[in-house]
């Protein structure tokens, strides 16, 4: 439990608006079904909103800053599954291409075209108009 | 023991010894120097992307040292038809290859030299190793390399010889660039294709720059030479490339030789199938559309400069769709400017073989053999 707690202190320290649930990958920290959450971080700066059983997945401010300009962005098409914390994808900028890790494990039931098409909405809008993923989780 | 087992033994050995050894009191974690016995570039991708997924960098640090024969690699999200003549490449005898990180398109022979830097996220830091090559230039060969800011090396601040990419992950990360030793540079101008090509993708561009060979600048300078000067300025630098002193090799763990196959890395052939596999190479192209327009011969049409033009849609390097536009009067039985869609090519591969049956589609609409083939090597050139 001590990792964790630097976990969360890091996470803490890194995200612009504190997140009142964090999870290291290894469970969620409320176990009871809700209907609306707020946003869930990962160590791997992706974070994730769920509603019901749909999630939406993007990268934090810390993410999208530490990136610089996307100029490429590959994300997972309708249908494939994966397992938390499974590559699913990867942004590029400046020749680097920075690996994407699902949060949650379950089928991508869509993915945002506009952030394919314009992949420098993810630096200027990483929660809103930036976001990447919607998936059902499992 | 037989040579071969003692080979394999050290390779262990090498990737386990790092759990022993201790950092220094001036921050330098342990190095190990790897150079692969392979030139195929397959097999040395693969075994990066192995020692990128598996090995522990958390106390480690690889400088793995690679050379492929001749070929073309392009980055992860790269058209490699917008970046070479794909069609042309096999009667030349490069292959063409597409690489995990990102960046633009290089043409690799065994003049040139490819360093992997295989860090830990946290250690992975562009700028410091290429600071390490250029002080390894500098010591050994007196040249003065400098590093720009779009991380390239340059001499003498105009020729660009080492292009960088990177791949970042987590727990790892790596940072590989190449050094232009004695590159056979006229035909890498020949390969490394800028025509346009008629291709609209958001795919990643290259980016052309003038480049030199370090051997035009340092006769004698060779690969060998190289990965002797660039390894042990590698291992005597400190993790933010600071040189420890000639002393700091010996406190090192040196030079390794390793074997890229499942004997010394269990799972890479797989791993070397995939890289290999056309799936990855082409058809993980990002969608792209792709538009020509040829001038048609006068004796085939009813006006001066009339024009055809060929569209495809291009998903996962299969032809999604297709059409050739038609000048009036080419098609005999045809009204004019008609847009002939030409089906059964849906699925195919955006290569020759579609355009054999672009050639049968088309008989079926105009009995002239010659407007046959005139269109077919229309296709032909569009999907080179």
């Amino acid at each position: 439990m001590v990792v964790c707690s630097v976990v969360v202190r890091r996470l803490l320290a890194a995200a612009p608006a504190a997140p009142r649930h964090v999870f290291t990958g290894l469970r969620w920290v409320t176990s009871t079904p809700v209907k609306f959450t707020d946003r869930k971080y990962t160590d791997k700066h992706e974070w994730v909103q769920v509603e019901g059983k749909i999630g939406t997945i993007g990268i934090t401010h810390y993410a999208q800053d530490a990136l610089g300009d996307v100029v490429y962005a590959q994300l997972p098409d309708p249908g494939q599954e994966f397992s938390q914390m499974d590559e699913c994808g990867a942004l590029e900028s400046v020749k680097a291409a920075s690996e994407l890790y699902c949060p949650v494990s379950g089928k991508i039931v869509s993915k945002n075209t506009e952030v394919e098409d314009t992949p420098g909405l993810i630096n200027k809008s990483c929660y809103e108009k930036g976001q990447l993923l919607l998936t059902a989780h499992s | 023991m037989t040579f071969w087992n003692q080979g394999k033994a050290l390779g262990r050995w090498a990737l386990r010894a790092f759990s022993s050894a201790t950092r220094s009191s001036r921050s330098a974690t342990p190095k190990t120097v790897f150079i692969s016995q392979s030139d195929d570039i397959f097999a040395n991708l693969a075994l990066e992307d192995w020692l990128y997924r598996h090995h522990d960098f958390s106390q480690h640090r690889i400088l793995l040292l690679w050379r492929n024969g001749p070929a073309v690699v392009v980055g992860r999200h790269q058209n490699p038809w917008k970046e070479t003549h794909v069609g042309a490449l096999h009667d030349k005898q490069v292959v063409l290859a597409r690489r995990n990180s990102g960046g633009g398109a290089v043409y690799h022979d065994q003049g040139n030299l490819n360093l992997s830097f295989l860090t830990s996220r946290e250690g992975y830091n562009r700028r410091t190793n290429l600071t390490v090559v250029a002080n390894a230039l500098r010591r050994e060969f007196g040249l003065e390399a400098t590093v720009n800011d779009r991380d390239d090396l340059v001499l003498n601040g105009n020729y660009k010889i080492s292009g960088t990419a990177a791949k970042l992950g987590r727990p790892n990360a790596y940072h590989h660039c190449t050094l232009l030793a004695d590159v056979d540079l006229d035909n890498m101008k020949g390969i490394l294709n800028s025509d346009d090509c008629g291709i609209e993708t958001k795919a990643t561009d290259s980016v052309r720059s003038p480049v030199c060979n370090l051997s035009s600048m340092h006769p004698g300078l060779n690969v060998a030479s190289l990965m002797g000067a660039v390894g042990r300025e590698f291992l005597r630098s400190d993790d933010r490339g600071v040189d420890l002193g000639k002393s700091a090799i010996s406190r090192q763990l040196g030079f390794t030789l390793v074997n890229p196959t499942d004997d010394w890395f269990p799972g890479l052939e797989k791993s070397r199938a995939e890289l290999a596999s056309w799936g990855w190479r082409f058809g993980r192209t990002p969608d792209f559309t792709v538009r020509r327009e040829f001038a048609v011969p006068r004796e085939m049409c009813v006006t001066e400069g009339a024009k055809l033009q060929v569209q495809m849609r291009v998903v996962k390097g299969r032809v999604a769709s297709m059409s050739v536009t038609v000048p009036p009067g080419f098609v005999s039985n045809a009204p004019e400017g008609e847009v002939a869609v030409l089906s059964g090519l849906e699925g195919q591969k955006f290569s020759e073989e579609a355009v054999g049956l672009v050639e049968a589609a088309f008989a079926k609409k105009d009995k002239s053999d010659k407007k046959k083939r005139f269109v077919a090597e229309c296709v032909r050139r569009v999907v080179q």
